[in-house]
This record gives C-alpha cells, sequence and structure tokens, in this order.
C-alpha cells in the first residue's frame, strides 16, 4: 500500500496537478469562510470547469474545495459565530467564546493544527485500512444507524451549559423541527405551511439564524463591541506547553472518532463532532470549563471534523457510494469525465485513485502552511468596529441562505430563527443541542421505521445483530453512568454552579 | 426595560420560558393530530410527531417547576429591542426584495436599516458606508462568485 | 470569475465566444430554471446545455436551482414568468409523476407549459446482488413463492423508480416489499449489505457495480433492449410483455410563447443535441440525447401521467 501511495505522491507532485491542488484547497477555504456559501455552491459553480480538466485533476480540486471548506468554516464559526455547517456548531461552542476572551489567534492556530493532524490520521486511515473500513460500513444497516443515533443523542445531552433538562427540551425541538417536511417513509406532509418547506428546513437557515442573526440582535446596539482591544503577537498566537500538552489526547481521540463516523455513508462529520465534544465532556476532569472557551473542547471536534472529511471518501472511493450530497457532486464530475466510480476505480484507474488520496495529505499540508500566517489578517478582522462588521454579516448570512435554494422562504425562516435563538439565550436555552436533534432527528426516525418495516415489526433484531447490540450496551452504560453521577452530584452539598 | 420586567409578578415570570414551550408543544400536537398514527410496527408519519410534541410537553412542565421552585436561577436576559427591530426590517427587506429589484438595492437597503439598530447612526456616514459595502458585495457575489442571481430588476 | 481564471489556464482551452448574428430576440441574458439541487444530474445536464445555447444565442444563459417537493416548487415558479422567451425549465420524468401523484399543484402539468423539445431517455435498471438470481424470471417466480418477503429498495416514496417496483407488482402479481431510501446511492448500499434484494435504478448508479461483478443487472425497464446495453433483456420480453418505463429530460416553457422565439429555441436545442461532445455526456450520464417536437413531448408526458395515475391508484399510494 506504501507503493502505491508513493505512486499517488508522483502523480499529484506534478506541477500542474500541484496548482490544481492549491487552487481547490484555497478556493474551499475562502468559501468556507463565507456564511451560508458552503462546499456545495463552490464545487457546483466550479463543475463546468471540470469539462476541460482531466479526471484526476478535476476530482483533487473538487476535493480540495471539500476539506479545505471544512477549515474555512472554522474561521468563520470562531471569529463571528456563524457555522456553516453542522460539524461546525460545536466549533462555535468553545471558538467564540475564545475569541470574545481576546484570544482568537489562539483559537484559530489551535483548530488550524487540530484539524491538520485529524486530517492526516484520516488519510492514514484512508490509505491502511480503505477495505476493512468499508466492510464494516457496509454491515451498518438500518437498526445500526437508529442504535447509532441514539447512542449520539444520548452522548450529547450533555452538551450545554445549562441544565440538563433544558438542553433535552432543546434536542426535541429540534427533531420537531427536523420532522417539517415530506415524510421520508410515505410522503405525507407534515407541518408544512408552504411548498417551498416540503423538502423540510434548511440546515444553512437553523445554523445562521439560531447562531449568526441572533448574536447580530444581541451585539448590533451595543456600543462597546464584545471583542476587546488586543494585541496581535505571534505570542499570543501560540499555546502555553502546558495548554499544548492537554490538546495531544483529545486531539487523539478527536481523531479516532471522525475517522470511524466519517466512514460511514450518510453520518459523517457531524455526529463526529458532537461526539468527539460530548467525549471529551464526559471524561474531562474539569467539565464546568467547557462552554466558556475550553481549548480540549475545540481541538477535540475539530480534529474529528477533519478526519471525518477524508474517511468520508471511503465509500466514495472504494465503492462509488456518495455519502453525502458534496461526494455526490464529485462522482457527478467523474461520471462526466466517462469514469464510472464503483469498485474497480482501484483495480482500473490506479493512478486516479491513489493520486487523489495523495491529494488530501499534499492538501491538508498547504492548508496548514496557509492557514497559520493567514491567523494574523482573520484577527485584525475583529479590530473593525463591530458596527461596521455586522451589517454585512447581515447581508452576506441573507445572500448566503438565499443562493442556496433561491428561496425567499429560507430568508424569512432565517430571521425566525435569528428571533427565535435571541429568545432562546434570554432564557437560558442553548441552541447547540437544537442543531444536533434537527440533524439527527430525521435519521433516528428514518431508520428506525425502516427497521421496522425490514424486519416486520421484530423488536430484537436490534440485540441479535452484532453492531447495534454493542451500540445498545454502549447507550446502557452511558444512562447507568449519568444516573450514578447524578446520584452522587446530589449526595454531595450543591454548591458547584452550572 | 429592565425595571419593568422586574415588577413582574414573580411566579408568572419564572414560569414564562417553560410556559412558552408548554405552548408550543401544544400547539405541535393541535397540528399533527389530525396525522395517521398507524401503531408500532407499521408507524404512520404522525407517531413519531406526537411523541415528540408529548415530550416536550412533560418537560416544559418539569422546566416549570423547577424555575418556579427555585427563584434565584431564573433571570431573563435584558432585551434589545432596537436590535431586534432594524435587523428584522432588515432581512425581511431583502426578503421582499430580491426576487423584485435584484441584488443590489436589496443588499444597499439591507446595509442602511440594519446600520440604524447602532443607537449612534447617523444618515450620511451610513449612505457612504452602505454604498461602499453594496459595491464589495457586488464584485463578491456577482463578479467574483458569479451567483445566478440578477443585479437589478429585469 | 473563478471560472473564467481557470478556464483560461491551461493555453489550448481558449473559449471565445464566437460573435453571433444579433437577433432581436434575445436581446438579455436567459435562464433555464430547475427544480433539483445544485450539481445534480438535472443541474449539470442544465449546464451542459446552457453552455452551448449561450454560444448559439450570443446571450448568456444561467442556471438556476429552485429545489423543493419534487420539482414542483420550480415548476409552480416557472409557470407564472412571463412567456417572453427568456425563462426555459428543465423537465424531467417526475414531473409526470408529480401531475398524479399530487392533489393539488400550484399549477396546470400540461396546460400551463409551452413544449420546446425532450433531451435525452434513459430506463432504469433492475439489479440484484451478484449470483442471487440467475434472471429475471427466477425474481419474479421467487417472489411470488413467497409473497411479501422479497425486499426492493428505492429513491424515495413517489420517485419513479418506486412507481416502477410498484407497476412491476401490479403486472407480474409479484408482492414486494417496496422500502425507501434517500436516493440511489443508500438504496444501492443497502442492496450491497444484504439489507434489500432488488433495486431499480438508473444505469449512472449500477452500472459500476455491475462492471466490478458485485451486480447482476437482470433487466431493463424499457420496451427493446436499450443500446448502451444489448445483453440486458428487458422486462417486457420476459415476465411482463408490454412493460415500458423510460425515464426522460425535457426544456419547456410556460404557456403562451409566441411560436417564432419557441421555434428559435427549439432550434438552437436541437443544434446543442447534435454536438458529438454534448451526447457523449449526456451519454454518460446514462441517457440517450434525442430531440422532439414539442407535439411528441407534450404526448409523451401525457402518456405517462395516464399510467402513473393508475398505478398510484391501484397501488393505494397516499397522494398529497
Amino acid at each position: 500500500m506504501i507503493d502505491q501511495f508513493l505512486l499517488g505522491l508522483s502523480v499529484v507532485l506534478q506541477p500542474e496537478i500541484l496548482m490544481y491542488a492549491f487552487i481547490g484547497v484555497f478556493i474551499g477555504q475562502l468559501i468556507g469562510v463565507l456564511p451560508g456559501i458552503g462546499a456545495i455552491t463552490a464545487i457546483s459553480l466550479l463543475l463546468p470547469v471540470t469539462f476541460y480538466l482531466d479526471a484526476t485533476t478535476s476530482m483533487i480540486m473538487l476535493a480540495g474545495i471539500y476539506y479545505g471548506s471544512q477549515y474555512g468554516g472554522s474561521i468563520a464559526s470562531i471569529l463571528l459565530n456563524l457555522p456553516g455547517t453542522p460539524s461546525s456548531v460545536v466549533t462555535c461552542l468553545e471558538g467564540y467564546p475564545l475569541a470574545q476572551r481576546g484570544r482568537a489567534g489562539l483559537a484559530l492556530f489551535v483548530a488550524a493544527c487540530s484539524s491538520f493532524v485529524g486530517g492526516i490520521v484520516g488519510v492514514a486511515i484512508l490509505v491502511l485500512a480503505a477495505i476493512p473500513m468499508t466492510i464494516i460500513a457496509l454491515r451498518f444497516g438500518a437498526p445500526e444507524y437508529a442504535m447509532l443515533v441514539i447512542l449520539g443523542l444520548l452522548a450529547a445531552s450533555l452538551i450545554g451549559t445549562g441544565s440538563q433538562i433544558r438542553s433535552f427540551a432543546m434536542v426535541l425541538l429540534g427533531i420537531a423541527l427536523g420532522l417539517v417536511g415530506a415524510d421520508a417513509t410515505t410522503g405525507y406532509y407534515r407541518f408544512v405551511a408552504m411548498p417551498e418547506m416540503a423538502d423540510g428546513i434548511s440546515l444553512v437557515s437553523l445554523a445562521m439564524g439560531l447562531f449568526g442573526v441572533s448574536e447580530i440582535i444581541r451585539n448590533a446596539s451595543r456600543r462597546s463591541p464584545p471583542g476587546p482591544a488586543l494585541s496581535i503577537t505571534m505570542r499570543d498566537v501560540f499555546p502555553t506547553r502546558a495548554e499544548a500538552r492537554s490538546l495531544v489526547l483529545p486531539i487523539v481521540r478527536g481523531s479516532g472518532i471522525g475517522s470511524f463516523f466519517g466512514a460511514l455513508p450518510g453520518t459523517g462529520a457531524a455526529i463526529a463532532s458532537f461526539m468527539a465534544y460530548a467525549m471529551e465532556r464526559r471524561f474531562s476532569r474539569t467539565p464546568e470549563k467547557f462552554g466558556k472557551g475550553h481549548l480540549p473542547g475545540l481541538a477535540a471536534p475539530e480534529s474529528a471534523n477533519n478526519a471525518a472529511a477524508q474517511t468520508g471518501f471511503i465509500p466514495t472511493l472504494t465503492l462509488g457510494i456518495p455519502g453525502d450530497a458534496v461526494m455526490a457532486l464529485i462522482i457527478g464530475a467523474l461520471i462526466l469525465n466517462g469514469i464510472i466510480p464503483g469498485p474497480r476505480l482501484a483495480v482500473d484507474q490506479p493512478e486516479l485513485f491513489w493520486g487523489v488520496i495523495a491529494s488530501f495529505f499534499v492538501g491538508n499540508i498547504i492548508l496548514l502552511l496557509i492557514n497559520i500566517p493567514l491567523i494574523k489578517l482573520w484577527v485584525l478582522l475583529l479590530r473593525v468596529p463591530y458596527q461596521k462588521l455586522y451589517p454585512v454579516i447581515i447581508v452576506m448570512i441573507c445572500v448566503g441562505v438565499y443562493s442556496h435554494r433561491t428561496s425567499i422562504t429560507d430568508v424569512v425562516l432565517t430571521l425566525a430563527f435569528g428571533v427565535l435563538g435571541y429568545l432562546m439565550k434570554n432564557y437560558r436555552f442553548e441552541p447547540a443541542p437544537v442543531m444536533l436533534g434537527f440533524v439527527l432527528g430525521p435519521l433516528l426516525e428514518d431508520n428506525f421505521r425502516r427497521t421496522m418495516l425490514l424486519y416486520g415489526g421484530d423488536f430484537t433484531i436490534f440485540l441479535t445483530r452484532p453492531i447495534s447490540a454493542m451500540l445498545v450496551a454502549c447507550s446502557a452504560v452511558l444512562i447507568v453512568l449519568a444516573l450514578w453521577s447524578g446520584i452522587s452530584a446530589m449526595r454531595k452539598p450543591v454548591h458547584s454552579t452550572p | 426595560m429592565q425595571s419593568a420586567t422586574q415588577d413582574w409578578p414573580g411566579t408568572t415570570r419564572r414560569a414564562l420560558s417553560g410556559g412558552v414551550l408548554l405552548v408550543a408543544g401544544l400547539v405541535m400536537l393541535m397540528i399533527c393530530w389530525s396525522y395517521p398514527v398507524g401503531n408500532l410496527t407499521q408507524m404512520g408519519p404522525g407517531y413519531i410527531p406526537r411523541v415528540v410534541g408529548f415530550l416536550i410537553c412533560a418537560l416544559a412542565v418539569a422546566i416549570i417547576a423547577i424555575d418556579v421552585a427555585t427563584p434565584e436561577a431564573a433571570q431573563a436576559g435584558r432585551m434589545h429591542p432596537r436590535g431586534l427591530i432594524f435587523v428584522s426590517t432588515a432581512i425581511l427587506l431583502f426578503a421582499g426584495l430580491i426576487d423584485i429589484a435584484g441584488l443590489v438595492p436589496s443588499m444597499f437597503l439591507a446595509v442602511v436599516v440594519s446600520m440604524f439598530a447602532d443607537d449612534e447612526a447617523r444618515p450620511l456616514p451610513v449612505l457612504i458606508y452602505a454604498c461602499l459595502a453594496t459595491l464589495g458585495g457586488w464584485l463578491l457575489f456577482l463578479v467574483v462568485l458569479e451567483l445566478p442571481i440578477p443585479a437589478f430588476w429585469r | 470569475m473563478f471560472k473564467k481564471l481557470l478556464a483560461a489556464l491551461p493555453l489550448t482551452l481558449a473559449l471565445a465566444l464566437p460573435a453571433a448574428a444579433q437577433d432581436t430576440f434575445p436581446d438579455h441574458s436567459l435562464r433555464i430554471v430547475h427544480g433539483f439541487g445544485a450539481g445534480g444530474n438535472a443541474d449539470t445536464v442544465s449546464r451542459i446545455l446552457a453552455e452551448e445555447m449561450s454560444k448559439g444565442l450570443g446571450q448568456p444563459v444561467v442556471v438556476e436551482s429552485r429545489p423543493g417537493a419534487g420539482g414542483t416548487v420550480a415548476s409552480g415558479y416557472v409557470t407564472k414568468q412571463d412567456p417572453d422567451g427568456y425563462t426555459m425549465q428543465l423537465m424531467v420524468g417526475g414531473h409526470a409523476v408529480a401531475a398524479a401523484l399530487y392533489n393539488q399543484l400550484p399549477y396546470e402539468s400540461v396546460d400551463g407549459y409551452t413544449f420546446i423539445s425532450t433531451l435525452g431517455q434513459f430506463p432504469f435498471f433492475i439489479a440484484a446482488r451478484s449470483g442471487e438470481y440467475e434472471s429475471i424470471n427466477a425474481l419474479i417466480e421467487a417472489a411470488k413463492a413467497a409473497p411479501g418477503t422479497l425486499k426492493i429498495g428505492h429513491s424515495g416514496v413517489g420517485s419513479t423508480q418506486h412507481l416502477t417496483g410498484e407497476l412491476l407488482d401490479l403486472r407480474t402479481g409479484a408482492k414486494f416489499i417496496h422500502v425507501p431510501y434517500k436516493g440511489g446511492a443508500a438504496a444501492s448500499t443497502a442492496l450491497m449489505g444484504g439489507e434489500v434484494d432488488v433495486i431499480i435504478d438508473t444505469g449512472t448508479v449500477i452500472r459500476g457495480q455491475a462492471e466490478a461483478g458485485v451486480y447482476d443487472i437482470l433487466a431493463a425497464t424499457s420496451e427493446n433492449r436499450w443500446p448502451d446495453s444489448p445483453d440486458v433483456p428487458t422486462v417486457s420480453e420476459t415476465v411482463s410483455p408490454g412493460f415500458d418505463v423510460v425515464s426522460w429530460t425535457a426544456i419547456g416553457m410556460p404557456a403562451g410563447v409566441p411560436d417564432d422565439i419557441a421555434g428559435r429555441i427549439r432550434g438552437e436545442v436541437h443544434k446543442a443535441l447534435e454536438l458529438p461532445e454534448v451526447q457523449e455526456k449526456i451519454g454518460d450520464l446514462g441517457a440517450k440525447a434525442g430531440g422532439s417536437s414539442g407535439e411528441e413531448l407534450k404526448a409523451l408526458i401525457e402518456g405517462q401521467i395516464a399510467v402513473w395515475t393508475d398505478v398510484i391508484d391501484s397501488a393505494g399510494i397516499d397522494k398529497r
């Protein structure tokens, strides 16, 4: 496999291909920073260009846009609380408080480094274990997905700084919002007020509203902006030795979680980063620090979502099955080049297959190299008075949301979620669990109902299939742990504020 | 504003957040009540919404109980009426105009209106800044990204 | 701008637009609206066509995605636009399905349109894991022997794939369980993982797996054998004579476009379809490129609406 990887490197390191790899990650990074305009818009804009490029080059460039935009998404989340993807919602949780405390540079540096490590671990898994991972992924049927989502929801009811009952209520609210639209099993319209809502609420509207717009409403009229004046020396950007040491394990755990979940088609980065965050919080000795700008809480999900972005290519490359909408676009580009993606890709087109994988390796290095010098530039953005910044952000959110589906309804909904997010925060409800419920709710419902349909309503199926049974056991352990810590907390004199 | 909120009868004020959630849950149940429910093995489209609706109501009741019992925790945050009004108007204007008037006028108006959320905004600087921002937006979205949105009305 | 810069990079790709003769029509940009996500097949076909048509018309042709409710949001939007010849819609087979499936649509599925031309047609294929069923006959026999046990994975309730499966039930008397997935890729994963026994989907979803020996293609749904896959028998010649499901893409405009303008557009569409590179790209997407007259397109759509209405009523699928 190392030989083949070297073959791939020899493909990527040709100057022309290297240039397109650079263009891909660079554009991806820039577009990822723009709120609401994600990898899908960028790739579909550039798709016509690939008509003129050969398959390998097209795919390397488009893939670069994809994982480059993951880096870019973290930047907007940390600086402005604008998550473009569900996985960067988790980045907001710790990144934005850090930026508000004047440590934006440090947050960006840690995010870039953990993303890099996550990305490289993901590539390594891709090189060494693509085939075994594929086999595991194929064993994930409807019962396994249903149980996985339940495990995710359980783990994540630990997310949020407020009380657990409040964050669980918000998960349910998210699930309720996820129900809007045509029911996947019967096609029945639920909570559809107008035809534009038939395909459900747009994730971009919800994220931009709950996080971005609500923050603007809160801060627009405030004279002294939240970003304190800061001196930006490189020293502020680097973590201290102790801080760096505290990040090693979170990054390792995050990369591992991300690599695993990324390989499952259809779930990917979102679950991975939420799980990584929940896990850090669960096993942290100082859980009270989370939500206020705690570095391990930033590093773990960042490495997880970038590892997942790389291993997300496993089903795409080994089976020709796109894991999400972006992968479907990339496969579309291959098809237009006359290559039919499928299990024979690695055999028939080794230069393409391994070239693309090697380009991930090179692309991650390029991203790290262009990111670190850019940190100073991004932090300068916070020097712009907030009164000048927020009108521009509003316009960017509006255009981004509108262009996503050319839908006015989506823009109005974004405002509605903005007001909702604002009121929620005023009444101590956290927005992050809403996003989680929104992403995972439909997955749970689909897979649960599909399980019932496939296995004739037999509940024991969850226990007789080995992977599913394992997930049930993990969930049970989590419940026991939560109950136990609840009981022991009650025994202690209550003084610790949440 | 803040003092006004504090003059409310204590219990009502503390029950507000859970109460709104309870209303949301009830409305949800009301809407989905007509959806076919099916049974556990052959779930209809109404099954999960009902379960979720009931759970939301139950948690809302629990939250009300906790908030009423622990007075010191249930402090509502300060309201920002100016931000709320101008930001909302700006976004609604954008939504209303984008299909009729095109991108450039919608962006311009959205910037102008939203800038008045800041109570120290003065007309002339706002106009100048809005022109600059619109120009920047035009360059970014239409020239660089070539988004398929018309710049002006057709 | 990215597009222009990147396209200009290799020097061989100078993309000078030929200076087309300036008629009065068109005097500004045109657009092709479609009802699916950016980057999907509909989007890609639109972009391929838009590029060629803009050369012929001498004006930019912009692709606009207005996804929602199986493409009906876009249809509702397009039929409300001025019939001035500047707004086109890329229509797909789902248009006929929607007419049969929805109780109320915000537009007239046939009378709301000036039909221009088909772009291409494609069949669906029925595939199973390699070695499980010798032929489509064996599959149908197995399904009849144990009614309600074999599972067909399809790409969503109300998709043409789903209705094709229901039609197979109706015509052959077999009884499959129809399991919905989100898109063809998810259904294909389920077939590979052993969760379903058969899938019905397009060549782009199935062919790669078949070439690798993972799937056997049991049959094509078109009445006659498909030119790309002459070895694959049809459902019609084996288990259900007269079975004919072919999906299509086409161009339509709002009703009331003047004949000369509709004719001009039709001419440009046909010209683009004759280009070998366009034929090749549409072929790569699994379809056979081919234009038609407006009347032929209208007849095709009316015929399919009748078939699907029948299937939906007989199979007892809930209307929306």
